[in-house]
């Protein structure tokens, strides 16, 4: 009974999904056919879909080397995201001297937008002699103010009578963090590796500046050098942003319980 | 026992799982592709009558960005079949020419470069 009442709902719903996606499935059919996006009366169903299109992006420009370059870089602000953060928001459960202001100090710089703070990050990164290596392609993503708040929240909700046990019983804070709360905070890893991913994977602005060779650009520059060398080509060029979608959406939907579990910690209390 | 299966149970998630089918799928695909890239690009040419035009003319055209490069020549047998062996394309045209006639130009979409490929319809010679 209460089930055949909510039909209403489920349709309004479906409808919803339906609008959403109707994008994501136009940019698919779009990579099969090659149709022209602008074509009137629009067809919804593909017409003659075929793959090549993928094969033409994959040989026409170097696919495997941008490929590359993103995951490493990728992996990198992962990895990177993971340790730090964790060390972060430790510290910041921590009492010290100060920490009230720590942390008014970070969420302010969540205000600063990052274009505001490029010409210093590109001259650090240049001091550092990692311009146009893939190291410097991640430095500005290894850390997130946003992801350490993440860690925050989920540290914050573990017994604190579990940690004073685990220091009576001789662990370090290294040793605490690692052994103790971590494993207990996985939806917050999950979280972090899929904002740090999604970030990392979909950055455009600072490989655009760091890099010099052509070989070091990741697949958002190369989806905008494609578009720039290859003309009339549709379908390829949808291709390209499909297979730029792909990664991000497998790594989203491998870990997407953890994820909605780990942006929900700390919201509610009890 | 457990002390032993847990490390083999650890691994059984789709973190490992997932990208774990992948490699496999991506090393097999290279298999094949490895085992079906010599190159050669194959065919026949046909009259306009349908019989085998011996003697043609074929021209092998490769696409670079936005134009379609000549690549080679080679000269059908008397059964009006012609093969290019070292193709290193992915996406070639192929145009039969004898005298006056020629046929259409006719694309070879493959799914790796150097594919070996064989023409499923011959180049029909007409008046062009």
């Amino acid at each position: 009974m209460r089930a055949r009442g909510m039909w209403p709902r489920h349709a309004a719903l479906l409808v919803v999904c339906a609008i959403m996606l109707v994008p994501f499935y136009w940019v698919v059919k779009t990579s099969l056919t090659g149709e022209n996006i602008y074509a009137y009366p629009p067809r919804l169903l593909p017409q003659a879909p075929h793959l090549f299109n993928y094969v033409d992006v994959w040989y026409l420009i170097p696919f495997p080397r941008y490929l590359l370059n993103s995951v490493i870089v990728s992996l990198l602000a992962v990895g990177g995201n993971i340790v730090l953060n964790a060390l972060a928001a430790y510290a910041l459960t921590r009492a010290f001297p100060g920490r009230r202001w720590v942390v008014l100090l970070l969420l302010s710089c969540m205000l600063i937008p990052f274009q505001a703070t490029i010409i210093p990050a590109y001259l650090i990164t240049a001091r550092l002699g990692l311009l146009n290596s893939w190291l410097g392609l991640a430095l500005p993503m290894l850390s997130t103010i946003v992801c350490i708040f993440v860690f925050k929240a989920a540290f914050e909700a573990v017994p604190r009578s579990l940690i004073d046990a685990a220091r009576m019983d001789g662990l370090g804070d290294l040793r605490i963090l690692a052994r103790v709360l971590l494993p207990l905070c996985k939806p917050a890893i999950a979280t972090n590796v899929i904002l740090s991913f999604i970030w990392s994977w979909n950055n455009f602005m600072w490989p655009l500046i760091v890099t010099r060779d052509p070989l070091m650009q990741t697949l958002p520059l190369g989806l905008a050098r494609f578009l720039s060398y290859v003309e009339d080509t549709t379908g390829a060029l949808y291709a390209f942003v499909v297979m730029v979608l792909v990664p991000g959406l497998a790594v989203f939907l491998m870990a997407q319980k953890e994820f909605m579990r780990g942006l929900t910690a700390g919201a509610t209390k009890g | 026992m457990y002390q032993r299966t847990r490390p083999v149970r650890r691994l059984q998630n789709r973190f490992v799982l997932v990208p774990l089918v992948l490699a496999v799928l991506v090393a097999a695909w290279n298999l094949y592709v490895a085992l079906h890239a010599h190159g050669v690009v194959a065919g026949r040419v046909v009259e306009a009558d349908g019989r085998p035009a011996a003697g043609a003319t074929v021209i092998l055209y490769e696409r670079d960005f936005i134009t379609q490069n000549e690549r080679g020549r080679t000269t059908t047998g008397p059964d009006g079949g012609f093969r290019f062996n070292g193709n290193a394309s992915h996406l070639v045209q192929l145009q039969a020419r004898q005298g006056a006639l020629r046929s259409a130009r006719v694309t070879l979409r493959l799914w790796f470069r150097a594919q070996d490929a064989r023409l499923a319809q011959p180049l029909r010679l007409g008046p062009g």
